[in-house]
């Protein structure tokens, strides 16, 4: 009799256990406890103004007031960075992107040494992609992004621009004639038909320099995501990583995604493609990547995704890639270190650079 | 095993039944089905649309600019808009914690609030 008693207690406190237990693991999936043991919630902004895109930024804190916060630091570096690499628009005080090309063979300018590395940064992945990212292609760039405005603002009159006028604009886009100045701080182009157009990496770029602030801010456990640019700072506050939907280039498709991965504290995601900025010709589609050897928009894949350690080469690489057969470009992230690659074609198939299997979930 | 010892038992399986089933209703209350798609344009708030009620609603942002939301089986999308890429249209439908779909042309954005977690961080575009 009395083993029967210490027994029911036993499974009664069992159950009472158990039903708290559920109980709490499924109130607890609001918050996750850190190391110091605070409730983190998860946090989402987002925010239009910058980089002609949409911006989301992610964070695990305590409170709706410590993430907005850190989320204004966040959109201020992001802010500084889109005006100082902004090819279309003045602004009060500041000698960005803008000034230089409009003083193209007339006179260095100028510029913050956040210009400076930049452009340094682009020269640098000229060399590494072999002319397949090249920011001083503006010339030929400007063309299509008149004949894409003109297109999408009046489709019925939509026009392909002559090759002649781009063979024209190709012969100004000299990577050398970007003659940087480290010692005075200026930068010059040596040709006054010449401009810079550093879409292809300015974005990625902002993206890791403010990362890279925010950490020595102290911040941890932030996920930006600035247009197709998805960079983590840490891990995501259970300490699991980053998982992040790489969206289906084909929009009409009943799978959102084509695929999901993971990325590790300090990796990134980053995909370019033809589905989101184009315009369109007799029912063919143009996009923005242009390859700087045909002139015209990149055809081969409807889209590519690159996971890598910097939001920067990361950026480049993805565009490098569009422009590259599937051969070349598998040749060429086999040569680089953590680098890996997805290139997927019109007709939805997929095709993987040795590892990158390795990050994907599910 | 005394009467006494039955009504201790009841008693405490029957407390704590109660206490489940309460929190139950109140998390219940306070997440799943109140969902809601907040509609913001240019940053400033325009609407909030409960996901567990069906509705469609064109959004006129001024002379012949719109967006036209539509929410249905407890999920949001946008059905039509002015915009000129038409990029929101193509999104996804929404129904997730987090989740938005974006006009960046007409300056709209629609965030889902209050909302289940989906196992996704955040998505490339």
């Amino acid at each position: 009799m009395k083993h029967f008693k210490l027994i029911s207690v036993i499974i009664i406190l069992a159950l009472i256990a158990i039903i708290i237990g559920v109980q709490y693991g499924g109130r607890s999936k609001a918050g996750i406890k850190d190391d110091s043991d605070a409730v983190l919630n998860k946090y989402t902004v987002n925010f239009l103004d910058v980089f002609d895109t949409s911006t989301d930024i992610t964070g695990f804190t305590t409170s709706q007031e410590e993430f907005d916060k850190e989320a204004s630091v966040i959109k201020e570096q992001l802010t500084y960075y889109n005006n100082l690499y902004d090819i279309y628009n003045d602004y009060d005080g500041i000698d960005n992107i803008k000034t230089i090309n409009d003083n193209a063979g007339n006179e260095p300018v100028k510029v913050n040494s956040d210009i400076i590395d930049m452009l340094q940064f682009g020269k640098e992945m000229y060399t590494l992609t072999d002319g397949k990212v090249n920011i001083a292609m503006g010339s030929v760039l400007k063309i299509w992004h008149e004949y894409r405005e003109e297109g999408l603002n009046n489709p019925e009159a939509a026009s392909v621009p002559p090759l002649s006028d781009l063979q024209e604009a190709a012969k100004h886009c000299d990577i050398n004639k970007l003659i940087i100045d480290k010692e005075n701080g200026t930068v010059y182009l040596d040709d006054a038909d010449m401009s810079l157009d550093v879409g292809s990496i300015a974005k990625g770029y902002a993206v890791q320099r403010v990362l890279e602030y925010c950490k020595t801010k102290g911040m941890d456990n932030i996920l930006f995501s600035v247009g197709g640019n998805i960079a983590g700072l840490g891990t995501r506050a259970d300490g699991e990583n980053f998982k992040i939907a790489i969206q289906n280039p084909d929009l009409e498709s009943a799978n959102p995604y084509i695929e999901k991965v993971e990325i590790a504290d300090g990796q990134c995601v980053v995909s370019s493609g033809d589905y989101q900025r184009f315009y369109e010709v007799d029912g063919k589609r143009y996009c923005h990547i242009i390859n700087p050897d045909t002139l015209f928009p990149a055809e081969s894949f409807a889209g590519v995704s690159v996971i890598t350690d910097d939001s920067a080469k990361a950026d480049a690489l993805s565009t490098a890639l569009f422009n590259m057969t599937i051969e070349e470009g598998q040749a060429f992230v086999e040569k680089l270190d953590n680098v890996e690659a997805m290139w997927v074609y019109h007709d939805g198939t997929k095709e993987y650079s040795k590892n990158f299997k390795d990050s994907i979930i599910e | 095993m005394k009467k006494n010892d039955y009504y201790l038992i009841i008693g405490i399986l029957l407390l704590t039944g109660i206490v489940v089933l309460a929190s139950n209703l109140i998390l219940r209350n306070n997440s799943g089905s109140a969902a809601v798609a907040v509609v913001t344009i240019d940053g400033k708030e325009y609407g909030r649309f409960p996901l567990d009620k069906d509705v469609t609603e064109r959004i006129e942002l001024s002379d012949g600019v719109y967006n036209v939301i539509s929410i249905h089986d407890g999920i949001c999308e946008i059905k039509e808009a002015s915009c000129r890429d038409q990029i929101c249209v193509h999104h996804m439908n929404v129904q997730y914690d987090g989740q938005t779909i974006v006009c960046l042309p007409n300056k709209l954005v629609v965030t889902i609030v209050n909302s289940d977690e989906d196992d996704i961080d955040g998505a490339t575009h």
